[in-house]
């Protein structure tokens, strides 16, 4: 088969689904339909936080057309959560955001279920909005969750009042590390929520058969957490809940965890008829998820030299109404507070505390690109006050091969190094000040530096070999968009050396996927490529075993050759995949099927290292690096930013499809780019006041860099399959700090608030300007 | 009711009158549709449901753009913006709405929205507005009465109210004459590209021979409920050769005129801030680009 292009690992195939893709023939949830399929929306709360007296709806009910109205009351008393138990699948007695679903209307249009629901009255008795963190924590300050003592935890969590959690990682001597220091820097950073903003509202179709089991559709970035979230908050006995998943129109975190899932499945099972919703873009702006608004408190020593003693990095996290991510992405920022940098004394601590507002969530970084902020834009003011360069700072203090990571967890691959050479080599950073700027603007670098994980528990994959000697693959991973489906099949393509187009991927489906947590923390081609390795070394072994018998010659001398052949090492006695199979499905031995499941098991802590609190997950992942460098233009009459070219070096192990990392890259810049400049969450008292395109702005193709290079730096990780390691998120994670740095280089000072909209750059130079 | 099954009733009349009678006849609930890129997604949220739609996109006339014989400019009322960015009759003075025209939104909206469209919604945060203004346009209007002609400052009564009266449209913009040596600029700020304007300026110079301002209009956008002409700082202008003194006090009584709120585009006491700015880098980019060599 030598010449064919077996479009394996390395190379970059089309997406398998392109097709239908750019022909705009995919299908997403808002294409499917059932017959005899009724439509539901919902109501919303008009308040932030109240105790719900009742409902009346018979006014939604005497709309003709309308066929169901299921209110909390409606709804069982399970709990859902990915770390804390907290959650109902509706308001139920209480009301704990404005915007929060209270009613759920079915009828036979949407138009009709639109119309109905805005009729459902609820009456309520308000308690006082808690809209800040702050306001959370005061004395005497009204309690969101009255239960919190008694929900489940997943993790030992620290809560208390409207505290949902406490953590706190430590390392070395902190005082000690600060009294070394000849200088200490001390600032405050905040970061705004921002908006996922998948292209694809979220969305659901629930369908229920003559013995009462659903079947369950929906936008999803894990088709076994939706089961798990479904049947907790509905109180169902798994077995009930088939989920499955149409193409996905983006996720960056918004449906990893349920949105309005258990509300088309308990009307399923009201109404016995198939039940679709689809959220229209203010109510999935209202009430799905959103990323933390954080407030940082960072403080730095350093020698005169340059070197780190000591850092302290104090988080306050606004939670939202409830827990769903949050105490993960608390406990993640804190680990990653530090940077890839070493710093022998450390603390990280931080509270995470519930308010009236819409729930914050996993979104892209998880955490890190708020810390980064912090981190990377005060090493930046050190090295100004050291007369440093601040690249040259970052690297008196990299993290180096061999280093552990703080709180003691192991780095095994580490090409922090690389990235830092080539991202400096690219940008020509040492001449960077011969740069000029167009009348008008001022010009800036910046750089930042950053890490990043992938991992985190359960994964599987299952390969069979079809009759002819194709296979099937089935690992449960839903590609949200990213290419994981074409990842994995070049994975398994790879492994046993046959072409791509003789690997089926098969559709997540609870009921015959092997288990897989989701499409989240830069995972997929890590976790679920190293089940999809094992499983085809599974079939290898039963190929040969298979192989040996007819071939009459033992497996040790057999060998995998290209294009689905087994063959005796140096003979040209062979025999194909295909035949080995029909034997094995009608002769001897069975059909062949391989099979291999694991779970992240490396630890996060060493405790004879650090001393850690509340820690909510304690085996995180593999370490991804990157290095980043922006360029940018200030606008001096209005303090407006854009960025005018970018290189980013992105250590991701192994490059299985070369053109899918650069898109990761490139996505994860803009997204970060407008968290830098843009994008923010505006609240109007209890009510979002921009929850729409045009007031909420994210950057279009024309506030976009033409120049964003993507630099693949390739520092293999050893268990990794091929070497890979996650790619999806560390390329946005380094953004706002980079911008940040770029921004002071240019105007001669600091903004410690995302977004650097240009109100506050102005602000920032005018102060400069008047100190001068 | 249900507002979803309203039927709406759609006429596309071939002359300006005949729009006129369809509208009277159907009453208040009855619109004029022209590009239908804000009137549409009025409609899809639900915010209105006309009765009936009057298309005036087969009215030959509004689709013309005309050079008169005065030297002034007649833009029909359905002329999409993406024509009036590249009109080439717009020279001198005049560029200033064509340099409106050509940042509003994105091409594809600059491709369907129409002069007349905008106008008529009144947008506080348009740009057309303070360009008109600033090139002392009339609006030429058509109702049950016939025809009238007002002068866009007087068109424009803030936060989406205009002097239109129930059944009357706007048929074309009337820009006057101009002298070659007059220039005219628009400098807008917005978040990103294709969004309304945080803020807006509109300037329109006409120089003698010694470069000394002989006439001079100034029109700020996003910063109230309408554009803001303020005459002060004009006469403070007129006279001069735009120095640098003279400018930051003219945009000081520009700052004075000013009523903005905060919203999310922007705060309030930021487009006060930037005004100014904006209204100094129109002048010094109009000095410049009479005055290349300076
Ligand atoms: C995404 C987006 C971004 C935008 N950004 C900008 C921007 O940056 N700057 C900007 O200035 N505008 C912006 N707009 C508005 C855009 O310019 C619209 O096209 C314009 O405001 C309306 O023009 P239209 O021809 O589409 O009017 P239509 O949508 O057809 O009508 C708008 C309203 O005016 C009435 N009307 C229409 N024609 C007439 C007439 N001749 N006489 C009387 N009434 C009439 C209609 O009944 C309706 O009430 C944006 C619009 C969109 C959708």
């Amino acid at each position: 088969m030598d010449g064919i292009d077996m479009q394996g690992v390395g190379s970059s195939p089309h997406r398998l689904e392109i097709m239908e893709k750019v022909t705009g023939s995919a299908e997403y949830i808002a294409d499917l339909s059932r017959p005899n399929m009724l439509h539901a929306a919902i109501t919303q709360s008009t308040v932030a936080h109240a105790k719900i007296l009742g409902y009346d709806i018979s006014d939604a009910m005497a709309v003709p057309g309308v066929v169901c109205v299921l209110t909390g009351e409606d709804f069982p008393d399970g709990r859902m959560g990915a770390f804390i138990k907290d959650e109902h699948a509706i308001a139920k007695d209480k009301i704990r955001y404005f915007g929060e679903p209270v009613a759920v209307v079915a009828a036979e249009t949407e138009a009709i279920a639109r119309e109905a629901a805005k009729r459902v009255i609820v009456k309520y008795e308000e308690l006082p909005a808690i809209l800040s963190p702050e306001e959370g924590l005061a004395e005497g300050a009204a309690i969101i969750h009255e239960d919190l003592d008694s929900y489940i935890k997943v993790f030992p969590a620290i809560s208390s009042g409207n505290m949902a959690s406490y953590t706190e990682l430590n390392e070395g001597d902190l005082e000690a590390g600060f009294a070394e220091a000849d200088l200490v820097v001390e600032g405050t950073y905040d970061t705004a929520p921002q908006a996922h903003l998948a292209i694809e509202p979220c969305g659901a179709l629930a369908d229920i058969d003559k013995q009462g089991r659903v079947t369950l559709w929906s936008a999803n970035q894990s088709v076994f957490r939706v089961q798990a979230n479904v049947c907790e908050s509905l109180m169902m006995p798994m077995g009930k809940l088939r989920c499955l998943t149409p193409r996905v129109g983006g996720g960056f975190g918004n449906k990893m965890e349920p949105h309005i899932q258990p509300l088309v499945v308990r009307m399923t099972q009201a109404t016995k008829r198939p039940v679709k919703m689809i959220l229209n873009r203010e109510e999935d702006f209202e009430c799905v998820r959103a990323r933390h608004p954080f407030k940082v408190r960072c403080k730095t020593g350093v020698k005169k030299d340059g070197t780190i003693t000591a850092r302290e990095v104090e988080v306050l996290l606004d939670c939202g109404a409830f827990g769903d991510d949050s105490p993960g992405v608390l406990g993640y920022s804190l680990l990653m507070s530090l940077g890839p940098y070493r710093i022998p004394n450390s603390k990280a601590s931080g509270k995470l505390v519930y308010t009236n507002k819409l729930r914050f969530g996993a979104f892209r970084g998880f955490g890190n690109p708020q810390v980064a902020f912090a981190g990377e834009t005060q090493l930046d003011q050190i090295a100004e006050k050291l007369g440093m360069d601040p690249l040259d700072l970052r690297q008196k203090n990299l993290i180096q091969p061999g280093d552990v990571w703080f709180g003691g967890g192991q780095v095994a691959s580490n090409g922090l190094q690389e990235c830092v050479d080539k991202a400096r080599a690219a940008s020509d950073w040492d001449n960077r000040k011969s740069r000029t700027a167009p009348k008008g603007k001022r010009r800036g670098t910046g750089v930042a530096l950053s890490a990043h994980i992938s991992g985190l528990l359960g994964t599987g994959a299952i390969i069979r070999v079809f009759e002819d000697g194709s296979v099937a693959l089935n690992t449960g991973a839903v590609d949200i968009g990213q290419g994981s489906d074409t990842v994995l099949s070049q994975m398994c393509a790879e492994a046993l050396k046959i072409p791509l187009e003789k690997v089926s991927l098969a559709s997540p489906d609870t009921d015959g996927s092997p288990y897989n947590w989701g499409t989240t923390a830069s995972r997929v081609t890590y976790t679920t490529g190293r089940a999809v390795v094992g499983a085809a070394a599974e079939v290898e072994k039963q190929l040969k075993e298979h192989a040996a018998q007819m071939l009459e010659c033992s497996e040790m001398d057999l060998e995998l050759r290209p294009g689905g052949i087994v063959g005796v090492s140096g003979s040209d006695k062979e025999v194909s995949f295909h035949q080995i199979s029909l034997r094995a499905h009608w002769a001897a031995g069975g059909p062949i099927v391989g099979h291999h499941t694991w779970v992240f098991n490396q630890p996060t802590i060493d405790p004879k290292r650090a001393v850690c609190s509340g820690i909510p997950f304690p085996q995180v992942g593999v370490f991804s690096f990157g290095c980043l460098i922006v360029d940018t233009l200030t606008d001096e009459a209005s303090g407006k930013t854009e960025v005018a070219e970018a290189w980013s070096a992105v250590d991701v192990g192994k490059a299985i499809n070369p053109s899918s990392v650069e898109g990761q890259i490139v996505g994860g810049f803009v997204q970060g780019m407008g968290f830098a400049l843009t994008e923010e969450m505006v609240w109007d008292g209890p009510k979002l006041a921009n929850p729409t395109l045009l007031d909420y702005k994210v950057p279009t193709t024309l506030d976009t860099p033409y120049n964003i290079h993507s630099i693949i730096v390739e520092a293999a990780e050893p268990d990794g399959p091929f070497g890979a390691k996650g790619a999806g998120e560390i390329g946005l994670v380094a953004v706002p700090a980079a911008i940040a740095n770029a921004i002071a280089d240019a105007i001669g000072g600091h903004v410690h608030s995302l977004p650097m909209k240009p109100e506050k750059v102005l602000n920032k130079m005018l102060e400069i300007e008047d100190a001068t | 009711m249900l507002t979803s099954m309203t039927k709406t009733d759609f006429q596309k009349p071939k002359t300006v009158e005949e729009a006129v009678t369809l509208l009277k006849e159907a009453g208040d609930d009855a619109r004029p549709i022209s590009g239908g890129a804000t009137l549409v997604a009025l409609m899809n949220a639900r915010l209105v449901q006309p009765s009936r739609l009057v298309s005036l996109s087969a009215i030959d006339e509004l689709t013309q753009c005309t050079y008169q014989s005065d030297g002034s400019v007649r833009i029909g009322a359905m002329r999409r913006h993406r024509q009036t960015a590249f009109e080439s009759n717009l020279k001198a003075a005049h560029q200033v709405v064509s340099g409106a025209a050509s940042q509003i939104a994105n091409p594809p909206v600059r491709n369907m929205g129409t002069i007349g469209g905008s106008i008529s919604f009144a947008d506080p945060a348009a740009d057309y507005p303070p360009s008109l203004v600033a090139a002392n346009a009339e609006i030429e209007i058509a109702g049950p009465e016939g025809r009238r002609r007002i002068p866009a400052e007087e068109f424009f009564l803030g936060w989406y109210e205009t002097a239109l009266e129930p059944g009357e449209i706007v048929t074309a913009v009337i820009l006057p004459p101009v002298s070659e040596s007059s220039v005219g600029q628009y400098e807008k700020l917005c978040r990103i590209a294709g969004d309304f304007a945080l803020a807006s300026v509109a300037v329109t110079i006409d120089f003698n021979a010694s470069n000394t301002v002989t006439s001079l209009r100034l029109a700020v956008g996003g910063c109230g409920g309408g554009p803001i002409r303020v005459e002060a700082a004009e006469q403070a202008l007129i006279g001069t050769k735009l120095e640098l003194d003279a400018v930051v006090d003219a945009a000081e009584l520009v700052v004075a005129e000013l009523d903005p709120i905060d919203d999310v585009r922007g705060s309030a006491e930021y487009r006060l801030k930037v005004v100014p700015r904006l209204l100094q880098r129109a002048f010094n980019n109009l000095v410049e680009t009479r005055e290349p060599a300076q």
